[in-house]
């Protein structure tokens, strides 16, 4: 007999003592399998963490006045009535990161693409009113013409759309 | 006149014009005549981007169960952006490169037309994921008679160009026998050439490109071709700032305070101009027409992506000071405009690539807060 069935004669020997049984009792009858369960068992752990705040942005909403969100360097909180030639609405700008944010929010269509000063989409005649650039447009502009998408007004402003 | 690599003359940069004055000699940015083609070459750079970077595995099973008329329009759609890329990626340095005069501006036709050369690339990158002969497609770009008659519209500009710009720095201006035939060669002349090949690249630019755009973007609509429409993206996003500098380009020629010879020939070419908008326009409905031969998309058809080359003509138009010439104002296709924003509002960072990720860029902000959890 060779060493290698030797070992497995010695092995099949210990499993024949332990639980290893392929039929005939389980060795833990905690294990023994009823009809069937409800729930499946748990396994062993720690629970499942449980989310137990709720993440809420650190100012109040219901007053936005009071968000960080609308601070610009080196300008007072812009909040100025606007008017869009061809549009009756009184409009205002309140509350949006830029004035083309600011029209769209208040139902007025602008045309644009890039949103960050170079394509000139947005391209709008200023007839009242002065803006401040948050930053330099790339895009042509002649006189009298601005880039909604990157400006805030400084003061009450009219404006004409492109069509 | 002969062209030369480095000027060895003393003149004051700023009194050159942008074309047709000294060749540069310095490549120096410290001083700029117009620092928006220095903005745009930042910008340009900031946007840097590879093919690779996008995954087309999907493309390709969602480009086998396609329906054969629109493989057909995906196909000749991906034909016609390789055409004028191919286009886009040289003509720029042959034919503007001899006759520039300013540094900041040499730097940007080169900048612009090296990211020409990216596109292109990926176009083979879209073709080789997406199609297991890519030779069939390459190939019929130079014999399907559709592809090549555009083709001829969008580069006789260029050729005109340099040739005259060839003749003028080996002859000089005056009446020159070449090959049995007699030429006139006028600095005039050539800068006339000049201002039409601006104003037919930026029809190439910016009309062209988008129709092709606008039917790349529908497929994605539907979640078809996503991969191939995150590449479009990228490319459209850089379209937006060859756009802006040739529009850029054709406003300083038309205030003649850069060139008051120029001034005056862009007030003379004005019908012309207006004829290059007009005939591209029409061309690419005819395109349009061929794009839907076999049947139409869900989203787009013959109808709408024609709406949307007149509404797109009267933007461009407007946007270098003409009057626009259809009656269509409203965008046709106002989801294109999602597809366009350069920074596309997502809620996660695995949804989409943040096409915004500057490639070298450094904060260099510091407020006092940063130091406040440091302590001696």
């Amino acid at each position: 007999m060779s060493a290698a069935t030797a070992l497995t004669m010695s092995k099949s020997k210990q499993s024949d003592n332990d639980l290893f049984e392929l039929d005939g009792d389980c060795a833990d009858p905690s294990l023994e399998q009823g009809d069937f369960l409800l729930e499946s068992p748990q396994p062993e752990g720690d629970a499942t963490p449980q989310q137990t705040e709720f993440f809420l942005p650190d100012y109040d909403a219901e007053t936005p006045e009071n968000s960080n969100q609308m601070e610009f360097q080196g300008l007072e909180k812009p909040i100025h009535a606007m008017h869009v030639e061809g549009h009756t609405k009184p409009l205002q700008f309140h509350y949006a990161k830029n004035l083309l944010e600011s029209l769209e929010a208040q139902g007025i269509q602008v045309h644009y693409q890039c949103r960050e000063g170079y394509c000139g989409s947005c391209r709008t005649d200023l007839i009242e009113g002065e803006v401040a650039y948050l930053e330099e447009p790339m895009a042509w502009l002649n006189d009298g013409e601005i880039l909604p998408c990157c400006c805030v007004p400084k003061s009450a402003i009219k404006l004409k759309l492109k069509d | 006149m002969t062209y030369q690599t480095f000027n060895r003359n003393k003149f004051d940069a700023f009194s050159q014009p942008m074309f047709f004055g000294e060749n540069v000699n310095v490549s120096r940015y410290d001083q700029q005549k117009y620092k928006i083609f220095e903005q745009l070459i930042e910008k340009q750079l900031s946007f840097f981007w590879r093919p690779e970077e996008v995954d087309l595995s999907n493309d390709r099973r969602d480009f086998a169960e396609l329906p054969e008329h629109e493989k057909h329009i995906f196909l000749s759609n991906l034909k016609y952006q390789t055409l004028l890329d191919s286009v886009q990626g040289r003509s720029p340095n042959v034919a503007l490169l001899p006759i520039v005069s300013i540094p900041e501006l040499e730097t940007w036709i080169e900048t612009w037309a090296f990211s020409e050369t990216i596109h292109s690339r990926s176009y083979t990158h879209i073709i080789r994921n997406v199609v297991s002969n890519p030779s069939a497609i390459f190939e019929d770009i130079i014999n399907n008679e559709y592809i090549t008659k555009r083709a001829e519209s969008v580069t006789k500009y260029y050729d005109d160009l340099i040739e005259g710009v060839s003749y003028y720095q080996n002859l000089g201006e005056g009446t020159h026998e070449i090959n049995g035939e007699t030429v006139t060669i006028s600095l005039r002349d050539l800068k006339r050439k000049l201002y039409l090949t601006m104003a037919s690249v930026n029809v190439l630019e910016a009309i062209r490109f988008y129709v092709s755009f606008a039917c790349s973007f529908a497929f994605a609509e539907r979640t078809k071709m996503e991969g191939n429409a995150k590449i479009i993206r990228l490319i459209a996003r850089d379209e937006a700032l060859h756009l802006n500098g040739t529009q850029h380009m054709l406003q300083i020629w038309a205030t003649g305070k850069d060139d008051p010879e120029m001034g005056e020939i862009a007030a003379e070419c004005k019908q012309e101009v207006i004829d290059i908008f007009k005939t591209a326009a029409e061309q690419e409905k005819e395109w349009a027409n061929y794009l839907f031969k076999d049947g139409s998309m869900i989203g787009l058809n013959k109808d709408i992506l024609c709406q949307y080359v007149e509404y797109i003509t009267n933007q461009r138009l407007t946007a270098i000071g003409m009057e626009p010439l259809f009656a269509t104002r409203q965008n046709p296709l106002p989801w294109i405009n999602a597809w366009l924003v350069s920074d596309n509002v997502q809620v996660a960072p695995q949804e989409a690539e943040i096409s915004s990720y500057l490639v070298g860029a450094i904060d260099s902000e510091v407020s006092l807060e940063d130091f406040s959890d440091i302590s001696l």
